[in-house]
């Protein structure tokens, strides 16, 4: 914990000129630290940073982390918004998630949040999982509605390999949706959740009117972002990088031992700034996970170039794409059609490589 | 008195792929003393990395040794290497020809192999004195007097003294090498005749040019001479004689009974071509040396280069493998498919393969052929007869009046137990049975007919694993033969894909349509729709199989700790897809074109 404050304090001293227009507490469940501890933290963000007054300021957490006093403390502290890792609604599917919570406990976090003055809820699910059947999770999503939070996530369960699932998966003891049923129940959820009023603003989620995260559109908006703490990446001035994830590395660099910190290189010194290329790619393929795309004239903006210069490559891929439904372009703005979401990866991979002016000077 | 053509002794190994015949080579090389041995890589006359390799020698290299005998006179050796395989029996026997004697190596745990009756009869053919060899006697497996009455039974030569070494292990080097001396003749030319050498290899030297090697029948050769080629009609004049022992040591003159080296300014290989005979242009040899042929290409396949761009990389590649081999030959075409690239023909199978593998490794080219054909004599309409070794240039069925493809005669030996099953292979695939011999009580000689387009295609690689590897199999071309073939084409979401087109007999477009297909769908991985593959002759599709469009291909989360993870996870599928080939929209990597060539156990 000292190493942290150590690290706001200096980061604070090297952003000084930055406002900080959002906050968020993550990586996991926060919450399990004591409220006190957290509200601290905060305390010293807002002193060593310029933290704008209407902030977003979020805290992630899963059911049965906190009790009412706890939120208080949150709220106290300047928390303006809770994100809630629910994930299902029944029991038997969070049982086989390893999920430590019930349904009834998410109904009493939930309750206690809003009694808390909480008003601004973001609940996240998840999809092809164990036991969800496309009835279950419809009923779950009307559950779900009913709440009216003001933001919702919905994500579709990512075999990665070395965890468990993925084993299983491989053993074919996992039983899940096939690629099929997933898809369904992704459009599904996207349907029901725009016919209850919300906007479906970037693949896995959806928010009421002006209840979209403003912090995660910043990953999406190729916008600076510094992590702080342990194993947490940052993206500023260019450069991506990232504190160290052990514990006894991450404490010797910002420790409070002036003497060994001072020694040692940060990670944003030792970052290698992105090319060109790396960036117009990154502004790609995170800026086409928001439902209305790039916007092409931020692009020009950004980079000094049209879009096109980029990709004359691409322009015949682009044209089929948008023929076949997969892309489209409208009002000045490039992006995904729900076609086109469900094989992104495929379709984001083609604009890895975009012209430089660089790149050119070596093939001649 | 005694001349000097008394001490020379010149000689092959001739043996069975695997024998040991290189291995003995070195052996030789080390005990008379002509490289110290530490200099000595291991297997000296392969001097390719590729042939060091895959064990088996390709290229001629021939040496030149002295030895002290035991009767205290020294002698010359004239080592004539021989490449060891079923594609070069041409290169072989002209290297046989240029010898008195060869030693004939048998492996001692495995006995007489195909290759090593073909390279007997070889021998046979020119006169040689046969001195046989048992090899591998260290190993326990070893029976050298069941291999002698073998060698006897079916060679019909006397095997009673023949050595028993082991090349590995050095033991009996001694006893071949007084064998030598004793029983192979001295060459008996005439010095004072008009010159008659045999061109039996000749490599390109980029400062010498053609370097040819050869052996002098009559007469003498020196720098200035003006030679004259036979068969080629080319003059040249000499720049320079010598021989290899191993380096090249420049003499004045060779002799008549020596073998070496000329050099004349010769700028390609195929201008001095193995089997052609050298004479002196202004007294020239009544008739050129008998067996001179010129080699001809049996097997053709496109080589593409894997990227467009390297086109000119693949050709210059090509033009320097063509400068030292003139079995091989291509020429420009294009596919629709795969664009620029070239028709090449080769000898056989295996010389394809060593093509393609040197064009990898030594120029570090990635290439795609495609799938290797015959030449078929198609006889149209109109009586004219039109050669076609590319199945795209196949005329339309309409104007055809037949078609006529290679039959080859295979001689195919095996242990008896694989009688049954290969007999079912060799039916499989075409063969007529000519007929069947017991060499010995365990082992089966088989004598079939077959068209070479079922040879080629993967008759080698099921004849070993059907007999776990002790197959072996010699074929040479007979004669051209009528025969029902169609032109199978292969489609990918309806589009024809030239590169895949292929020749096959009517009764197996079918199941070759099938299996096509089925490789295919397990390859080509899955398109943002669905690709339909066919196998079609004609508009009449014979064989289909779907491969599903994926439906989920979507990245869930992406926030600020996941971007880097992502990037790198989205470039590596743009890798991929580097890999492949684009045909219409369809995308296919390139293991697929030598995917649907390859034999399949499970078939």
């Amino acid at each position: 914990m000292s190493a942290l404050f150590s690290e706001i304090e200096r980061q604070g001293r090297e952003y000084r000129d930055y406002v900080v227009d959002t906050v968020f507490f993550g990586g996991g469940t926060p919450t399990v630290i004591p409220a006190q501890q957290l509200a601290a933290v905060l305390e010293s963000i807002k002193k060593n940073f310029k933290v704008a007054d209407n902030a977003e300021i979020t805290i992630e957490s899963n059911p049965g982390t906190m009790n009412t006093e706890m939120l208080e403390i949150y709220k106290r502290a300047g928390v303006n918004r809770l994100s809630i890792g629910v994930q299902s609604l029944d029991n038997r599917v969070l049982s086989a998630l390893g999920r430590i919570h019930t349904a009834e406990v998410f109904r009493e976090t939930y309750k206690a949040a809003r009694n808390a003055g909480f008003h601004n809820i973001n609940l996240d699910f998840m999809f092809s999982v164990p036991f969800l059947s496309e009835k279950l999770w419809e009923e779950t999503l009307l559950e779900a509605l009913h709440l009216r939070p003001e933001h919702l996530s919905f994500y579709s369960l990512q075999l990665e390999e070395g965890t468990e699932f993925y084993r299983m998966y491989r053993e074919g003891t996992l039983e899940i949706a096939d690629d099929e049923t997933d898809r369904r129940m992704y459009h599904r959820a996207v349907d029901l959740l725009t016919k209850a009023g919300y906007l479906h603003y970037e693949i896995s989620n959806a928010a009421l009117p002006g209840f979209e995260s403003r912090h995660n559109m910043k990953y999406w908006s190729f916008d600076d972002y510094l992590g702080l703490g342990l194993g947490a990446s940052s993206f500023v001035c260019g450069r991506r990088f990232t504190n160290p994830s052990h514990l006894d590395e991450y404490a010797v660099l910002y420790g409070t031992s002036k003497k060994e910190s001072s020694r040692r290189r940060l990670p944003f010194e030792t970052a290698i700034p992105n090319t060109e290329a790396d960036s117009v790619f990154e502004y790609i393929f995170t800026g086409l996970r928001r439902i209305n795309g790039i916007e092409l004239t931020d692009f020009r903006r950004r980079f000094g170039k049209d879009f096109a210069d980029y990709y004359p490559h691409k322009v015949v891929y682009i044209k089929e794409m948008t023929e076949q439904g997969f892309l489209f372009f409208r009002n000045g703005r490039f992006g995904l059609t729900p076609a086109g979401i469900d094989i992104s990866n495929g379709i984001l991979s083609e604009f890895a490589d975009p012209k430089t002016e660089f790149k050119e000077k070596i093939e001649k | 008195m005694s001349s000097y053509q008394d001490k020379i002794r010149n000689f092959s190994i001739i043996a069975h792929i695997d024998h040991g015949k290189s291995t003995l080579a070195d052996r030789i090389i080390e005990k008379t003393g002509l490289v110290a041995q530490r200099d000595m890589k291991e297997q000296f006359l392969d001097n390719m990395d590729l042939e060091r390799e895959r064990g088996i020698t390709i290229k001629l290299q021939t040496t030149r040794l002295v030895y002290h005998a035991k009767d205290g006179e020294e002698y010359i050796f004239n080592l004539i290497d021989t490449p060891g395989h079923v594609d070069f029996t041409y290169e072989v026997s002209r290297s046989l020809a240029a010898c008195e004697g060869a030693v004939l190596i048998v492996d001692a745990t495995q006995g007489v192999e195909a290759q090593t009756l073909a390279n007997v009869y070889l021998a046979l053919d020119e006169n040689l004195e046969i001195l046989p060899v048992l090899n591998k006697i260290d190993l326990a497996s070893a029976r050298p007097d069941d291999v002698k009455l073998e060698i006897e039974e079916i060679i019909g030569i006397d095997a009673s003294h023949a050595p028993l070494i082991s090349a590995k292990e050095g033991i009996g080097i001694e006893d071949v090498l007084e064998d030598i001396v004793k029983n192979i003749p001295a060459p008996q030319g005439d010095i004072n005749g008009k010159l008659k050498a045999l061109i039996f290899d000749s490599y390109y030297d980029s400062y010498k040019g053609v370097v040819i090697y050869s052996r002098i029948f009559d007469g003498r050769v020196k720098k200035g001479d003006i030679i004259l080629l036979m068969n080629a009609k080319k003059r040249y004049e000499v720049t320079e004689v010598g021989y290899y022992a191993p380096g090249p040591v420049a003499v004045k003159e060779l002799r008549a009974g020596e073998v070496g080296y000329i050099c004349a300014s010769i700028k390609q290989v195929r201008d001095a071509k193995v089997g052609d005979t050298i004479t002196l242009d202004e007294d020239p040899a009544d008739e050129p040396c008998a067996g001179y042929k010129n080699p001809q290409s049996m097997v053709y396949c496109g080589i593409y280069p894997a990227e467009g761009e390297k086109y000119e990389t693949v050709k210059d590649a090509l033009e320097k493998l063509q400068v030292n081999d003139a079995a091989f030959h291509f020429e420009p075409e294009t596919s629709t498919a795969l664009g620029f690239g070239f028709r090449c023909g080769f000898l056989g199978l295996l010389h394809m393969e060593i093509i393609v593998e040197r064009l990898e490794r030594e120029f570090d080219l990635a290439v795609i052929t495609t799938s290797p054909s015959v030449i078929y004599k198609v006889v149209m309409n109109d009586g004219t007869i039109q050669m076609i070794q590319n199945p795209t240039n196949l005329p339309g069925v309409m104007e055809i009046d037949h078609i006529e493809e290679p039959i080859v005669k295979a001689d195919i030996m095996i242990p008896k137990d694989y009688v049954g099953s290969i007999m079912e292979l060799c039916q499989d695939r075409r063969g007529k049975m000519i007929h069947m011999e017991y060499i010995t009580e365990t082992r089966v000689q088989l004598h079939y007919e077959m068209p070479l387009n079922e040879v080629i295609y993967d008759f080698f690689d099921a004849l070993k694993s059907k007999t776990r590897g002790y197959g072996s199999l010699d074929y040479e071309f007979v004669r051209y033969e009528k025969s029902n073939v169609v032109k199978l084409d292969v489609l990918l979401n309806k589009e024809l894909v030239d590169a895949f087109s292929m020749i096959v007999h009517e009764s197996k477009a079918a199941s070759r349509g099938r299996f096509v297909c089925g490789k295919l769908k397990e390859i080509i991985p899955m398109h943002q729709f669905e690709v339909p593959i066919q196998a079609a002759i004609g508009q009449k599709v014979i064989a289909r199989e779907t491969v599903k469009a994926y439906r989920k291909d979507v990245i869930a989360k992406c926030y600020g700790g996941d971007i880097s993870r992502k990037k790198k996870l989205l470039e590596k599928q743009k890798e991929g897809k580097k890999r492949m080939r684009q045909f219409g929209t369809v995308e296919v990597p390139q293991e697929a074109f030598t995917a649907v060539l390859k034999y399949d156990d499970n078939k």
